[in-house]
Parts: structure tokens; sequence; C-alpha cells
């Protein structure tokens, strides 16, 4: 008898687990719906004036540095004098920081300035439930200076709802994908890079080098290959063309380019040029080794020379294509205000200062001169290692205010600026695909997508046969219902502009 | 033959364990031109001293975990066998009222943002080990296991006696009780004592200051990392992964991390493993 009723019990405790897992999602969504009422009304709350610093408390990405409470210690010294304001900076790994900033969020903790990007703590989503305070009025009241510095591009591609709710830093603002090489074969084979246009021109090098060097996969990885497509959504193939003129969403894995390179990812594979296992394989043991030849990157001005600094031999590169804006390069590092803040005046002054303010800027950035960095020149430095500081730039606010390493060259800022101004704007920026009606199909496509994708980027099985299968799964899984959605919402988008 | 069979088995449950040790020890270059060997090209104990001396945080975070775990077990073996000896005892009113609130948290749990709201803004204990243990001290299946031994394995006999003789409630508890059960004890105390050893999500949650991290949480974080890099590359521009690489340990430093983090853990199961089979195979069999 007694048996019996551990059984059951052992039986209920296992779907109370199951069922717990389900009923914390639903309510992480309901919860964040009760945020976005109150957190427009919050920013109607007048911030106090002078006298006491008010602290601000700022989320951000990265490794946390053993050093931070002394940095912190003159950034406030100096941020008290100029705008009475204080800082209580939490950096929060890599890989923790969107779960623990989505729950943050949706429990009304209190913050002001959080990172936000298309790639962490997502930036449209975190917008859309409200999480973020609107900004437009606090940029012309107390961020001008952003306004200034940042290129017109950034603050028009983050919009979302024609609003922004984030501050972009100040960085590369287009994606450029190159052929990257490895410069120690390409001398030896004597190659032409600049041949190196599209995949299939790849194909008499490779085999130049698959010939002389039989132990060598010339390329390395699954490269995921660039198509002309304008993506609606990441990781699912649904998008308008490049050079599109009509906006029509296609399913991108029928179009013939899509086509054309699965197949030509096919003979490379059978000819012996990738790792049987690269489908699966992870990691990067090829940069260390330097058993490869090719592989795709984003670029940006210099990348060349920092890849050859960190590789240690050298390493070139060729564009497969000119720079474009795509929304997920303009929204690559923001700084968000919390729609639950106190202080969102001070906050925006804050960042402001943090855009415009080369000292502040590097100080958060490099730390204390002396004890994390020397001083070479007036506008460059060298970080002492294993000093207990050193941020990611990227994530935190203007480059262009930033201190240059020696290597660099005495041009970098002015050639970002140049770089950013050749750039085109793909057909989609600006368009934010709001998933919320197509959720299901949305995760089921996912799935099938990750099952056969890989795949077909590395050429490990047969386009002829498997992909008129992976396409009849796509379409089971509702990827037409997707496109429908995209191109109902893409045609409203356009008719309001 | 069964000896052969359960030889193999044995290995096959060993042999990863054994390679990553192997791994630990394997020189840096030589993993990455060889890729993973059981014997290496080329040994090296590199990676641990590395850790021991760069690692402060990884001492820190030892001295975390055992103490999460040593508070931890010590306060759940209270409250349990509290809880758990009140409601099996048929005299007291209340006991179906509170197995069922017990019970209760078994079938339906708050959810994580909830809970988290709890924690956070009612106890405030974010960012204090408070947090690393109180939320996991109370566990309901482990006090339905120790009512049902305390029903099946004290004789009401016992405690009659100890009350002839003039003793109170926690008197009978302390002296005759609890000295019998210590199958029971051993049993959740093990259940506990991994569950502390092993948590890394409530770390995840509600601790930001690095000088808090549990050990398991630390290795999740590596982890993590190295997931999400490998995933995001080139999200930012291409550079910027190595400004993210730059942070990240070396391959045979996970290795030894991983190490250092599952040994001590391994000598917990032969302690308690004399009273283990005993304890949980309570109220398998009926008088």
């Amino acid at each position: 008898m007694r048996k019996s009723v551990l059984l059951v019990l052992t039986f209920i405790m296992l779907a109370s687990i199951a069922l717990a897992g389900c009923s914390s999602g639903s309510k992480d969504t309901k919860s964040s719906e009760g945020t976005k009422d109150s957190g427009t009304t919050d920013t109607q709350v007048t911030p106090e004036k002078k006298e006491d610093p008010v602290t601000l408390l700022w989320y951000t990405i990265g490794g946390p540095q053993k050093d931070q409470d002394k940095v912190l210690t003159e950034v406030n010294k100096y941020l008290q004098e100029k705008i009475n304001v204080k800082l209580d900076m939490k950096v929060i790994d890599w890989g923790d920081y969107s779960q623990k900033m989505q729950v943050i969020a949706a429990s009304g903790e209190p913050f002001d300035i959080a990172f936000t990007s298309s790639w962490a703590f997502n930036y449209v989503e975190g917008a859309r439930k409200g999480y973020f305070l609107e900004l437009d009025e606090l940029l012309n009241q107390s961020g001008q200076g952003i306004k200034e510095v940042l290129n017109p591009a950034f603050l028009e591609g983050s919009k979302v709802n024609g609003h922004n709710y984030a501050i972009p830093t100040n960085k590369e603002l287009p994606a450029q994908a190159v052929w990257r090489f490895n410069k120690n074969l390409v001398d030896k084979y004597k190659l032409d890079i600049t041949q190196a246009t599209t995949l299939e021109s790849l194909a008499p090098m490779l085999k130049a080098v698959k010939e002389g060097e039989p132990d060598v996969y010339p390329i390395p990885s699954n490269i995921g290959m660039f198509l002309p497509f304008d993506f609606a959504l990441e990781g699912i193939p649904v998008g308008v063309p490049m050079n599109t003129t009509d906006f029509k969403m296609v399913n991108i894995w029928e179009s013939a380019e899509a086509k054309e390179v699965f197949k030509t990812m096919r003979e490379y594979y059978q000819a012996g040029y990738l790792p049987p296992d690269v489908a699966t394989k992870q990691g990067n043991d090829f940069e260390k080794t330097g058993k490869w030849l090719v592989d795709k990157q984003h670029t940006v001005p210099f990348a060349d020379i920092q890849w050859t600094d960190s590789m240690k031999y050298p390493i070139v590169s060729t564009p497969m294509h000119e720079p474009l804006v795509f929304n997920w390069s303009v929204t690559g590092s923001m700084q968000a205000i919390s729609s639950k803040t106190k202080y969102p005046k001070q906050a925006m002054e804050f960042l402001n200062l943090l855009n415009t303010d080369k000292h502040l800027r590097n100080l958060i950035n490099n730390g204390i001169e002396g004890v994390h960095y020397k001083r070479l020149t007036e506008d460059t430095y060298e970080p002492i290692p294993d000093s207990g500081y050193s941020m990611p730039s990227f994530t935190l606010g203007n480059m262009f205010l930033l201190d240059k390493l020696k290597a660099d060259p005495a041009d970098k800022w002015e050639q970002y600026k140049k770089f950013n101004d050749s750039a085109k704007n793909a057909p989609l920026l600006g368009f934010q695909f709001d998933p919320t009606n197509v959720m299901t199909e949305i995760a089921n496509v996912k799935n099938a997508v990750d099952e056969f994708g890989p795949s077909f980027n590395t050429g490990s099985v047969d386009p002829e046969k498997m992909l008129p299968k992976a396409i009849e799964k796509l379409k089971a899984q509702g990827i037409d219902k997707i496109i429908a959605e995209a191109q109902k919402q893409l045609d409203a988008w356009r008719a309001s502009k | 033959m069964a000896h052969l069979g359960i030889g193999l088995f044995s290995l096959a449950c060993v042999y990863p364990f054994l390679f990553v040790v192997v791994l630990s020890f394997t020189d840096e270059q030589s993993l990455a031109k060889n890729g993973y060997k059981i014997i290496p090209e080329q040994w090296s104990v590199d990676a641990y001293t590395y850790l021991f001396k760069t690692g402060d945080q990884l001492l820190r975070s030892y001295g975390v975990t055992l103490f999460i775990t040593v508070v931890g077990t010590l306060l759940t073996l209270v409250i349990v066998s509290l809880y758990a000896y009140a409601i099996s005892r048929s005299y007291f009113h209340f006991r179906g009222f509170f197995s069922f609130i017990a019970f209760f948290t078994m079938l339906f749990g708050g959810g994580l943002v909830p809970s988290y709201i709890v924690v956070t803004q009612v106890l405030h204990l974010k960012d204090t080990m408070w947090a690393l243990i109180l939320p996991m001290c109370v566990s309901a299946f482990s006090i339905l296991i120790m009512r049902t031994f305390f029903k099946t394995m004290v004789p009401d006999a016992i405690i009659e006696s100890g009350k002839i003789d003039g003793a109170g409630e926690f008197r009978v508890f302390l002296y005759l009780v609890l000295p019998i059960s210590l199958p029971g004890l051993a049993t959740i105390g093990l259940f506990a004592a991994l569950g502390y050893w092993n948590d890394w999500f409530n770390a995840l949650l509600y601790i930001d200051d690095a000088r808090l991290l549990p050990l398991q949480s630390l290795l999740m974080k590596v982890e993590t990392n190295i997931q999400f890099i490998l995933q995001n590359a080139g999200v930012g521009g291409a550079v910027d992964r190595t400004d993210m690489v730059r942070t990240l340990p070396a391959e045979t430093t996970r290795m030894a991390m991983v190490v250092l983090a599952t040994v001590p853990i391994i000598f917990a199961y032969p302690f308690f493993q004399r009273y283990f089979v005993q304890g949980l195979t309570i109220g398998a069999v009926k008088e």
C-alpha cells in the first residue's frame, strides 16, 4: 500500500516538475505585460534635483572585473563633479546576461540603465514588452551630444514602432562579409585572392591547397554562406532579396541563390575541402593550428591587422559585398534606460557624457592610468597584462572617443567614419518584424532549420535529394504562414512611411 | 562472465571522467594539434599551475560551495526532520493540514518570475549567501520520505517508553527518535548535499557579486560563455569576438576546473553509502 503511495507521489512530483517548467514560461509573459502598464506612467515622475548625488544602477555585459570597485571610485569622483551622479555598475557574464536581464526586467526589479542588443537581452523584444523608456524627448532635452556624434542612421535604424528606446553605440554601422585567408598558404601557393568574390570563384584556390597539403581542410568550419537576402527574423529563411523593388517576402531556401550555394558546398565537401564532421563541429581550433585556408567573417576597418595580431600569423581578406546597414548591425550594441527608473534625466545625462566625454569613456574602458594601462602618447596607450581591468570596448559607448593601441593606425576612427558613410541600407532597415502572431510556427520552423541548415551549409548532404524534403518540412511547420504575416507587416510598414 | 559484464559497465562509467582528467594534464598546443587523445603527445601540468596562480576566484568559489553545502545540509536536516516528525505523529491534530501544505508545493510551483520577486523584493536576499541556501532548504519530497520513515521505522512503543519516563516531545525526538533514524537522515542529507553542491541556477539568478559565486556556477559560466561566443561569432563585428575570447580560459584549464569541482563530492558517496540503500528502501515492505 505504502509503496504504491510513494510511487504515485514520485510520478506526481515528476509531472509537477514538467508542469512547473511550462507555467514559469507563461507567467513570464503575463507579468511582463503588467510592467508595460505601469511603465508608461513612470515617465511622469519628476526626478529629485541636485544636492545628494543619485546613484544609477547600470547592468552591462562582459566578464566581471577584479578591479571594478577601484575604477568605479575614480569614475564616481569624476561624475559627481560633472553631473552630480554616482554609478553602480554590474557586469554580467556573456552567457548569463540574457536570462538574468529577462528575469530582472520581468520581475520589475529596479535598474536604471542596461545593455541591450540584437544578440543579447533582445532590444526589439524588450522595447515591445515595455522594459525600456521611450527616449525621443529625453534625447532632445539631455542627449543633444549623442545626437551630434552618432551617425543619424543609428537612431533611425533602431526605432521600434517609430520611437527610440535605446542609445546605440557609435561604432561600425554596416556589416560586410569577407573571405578571410590564411596568408601563409596564400603566399605558398601564389593565390590571387582578389579573384575571390563568390563561393564558386574559390574553387581553383581550394583545389591547389588541397593537392599541395592533403592533411589541410581548406574550409575549416561551417562558414554559413552569405546569401543576398535581408532576413525578416534571424534564423528563419524568410526575407526579401537585397536588390528588391517589390518588397515581396520569399522562402529563401527555395531561391535559386540558396540552391546554387548548397550545390557548390556539396561539391566542395565531396572533394574533401571541408572536414567530414564539419556540420556538427564547434570551436575555432583551426585558428591555433593554422591548418586552414579560408573562412567567412564580418569585417571592420583594419580587421586584418587585429586578426593577424590575435592569431600570430598573417591574415588577409577580400569583401564579398558592399557594406550594408542591417537592423541587426545597427542594434548590435546599445544602452537602454529602464521604464522603471526614478532618474530618467540623470540616466540620459550620464549616457550623454559617456558618449561625448573622452576622459570618462577611456576611464570606464581602460581603467586607471599607471595601474591598468600605460600612456604612450596623447591618444595611444598600452594595457598592462593581467591588471584586473579590461572591458569589452564595443559594449559601452562611443568607440570613436577611445584611445588607440600602439599597433592601431593613426586614422583608425576616421576610417571607421568613412566605412560608415560608404554603407548602403539593406531593404528592411527600420522594419522590425513582430513575431507575436506566429510564435508557434516560428519555433517549429526554427527546429527544422536547425535540423537541416548545418548539413546544407556545409554540403554534408546532397541538396538534390534532401532540399525538396527540407522545404516540404518547412512548409508543414508553417513557414508560409510566417511569410504571409511578415508580408502583411511589411506592407503596413511601407504604407506608413 | 557476470564479473566481466559489470567490469565493462563500470569502465564505461569511469572512462569519460578519466578522459577529462587526462585532458586536464594535456599540453594545450598538442590538444589543438591532435584533438582529444586518451594518451596525449605531451603531458603538462600547466592548467593546474595556471589555476592555482590566477585562480583566487576558484578557491573562493570552493569556499562558498563548501559553506553552503555544509550549512545548507544541516539546515535542511533540522527543518525537514522536525517537520516530518510532527506530521508523522498520529496525535498531532493538524497533521493532515501540514502534510497537505508540503505536498501542495510538489504539485504547483510559483514559477520563475514570482519566485524571483519573493526572493529579491520581499526577502531581500539578492547578493547574499542566504539566497543560495534558503530557496533549497525545504524539500517536500524529503519531508514525505522522512514522514514515512518515522511512521514505519520508529515503533510507537519506544516513544511511549520515553513519555512514561517523563520525557517531553523534544527530548523524545532528540534522544530516542533521531539516533535510530540515522539511515533516513543520511539519505535526505545526501540528497541535500548533492543538491547544494551541484546548484548553479540560484546563483545565476541571485548572485551578481563574484565573491559569492559557488563552484558549479563558475563552471557553468565558463561553459555558457564559450557556447555563447561561438554561437554569436561576429555579432558585433568580427573583431569584437577577439575581445570576448580574450576573457576565456583555455581548453585544458576548463578540464582542470571540472576535475577540481568534481573530486570532493565523489568522496561524499562512500561516506553516505552505508546508509543509502537502507534509507531508500524504507516503506518498500509492509508488515
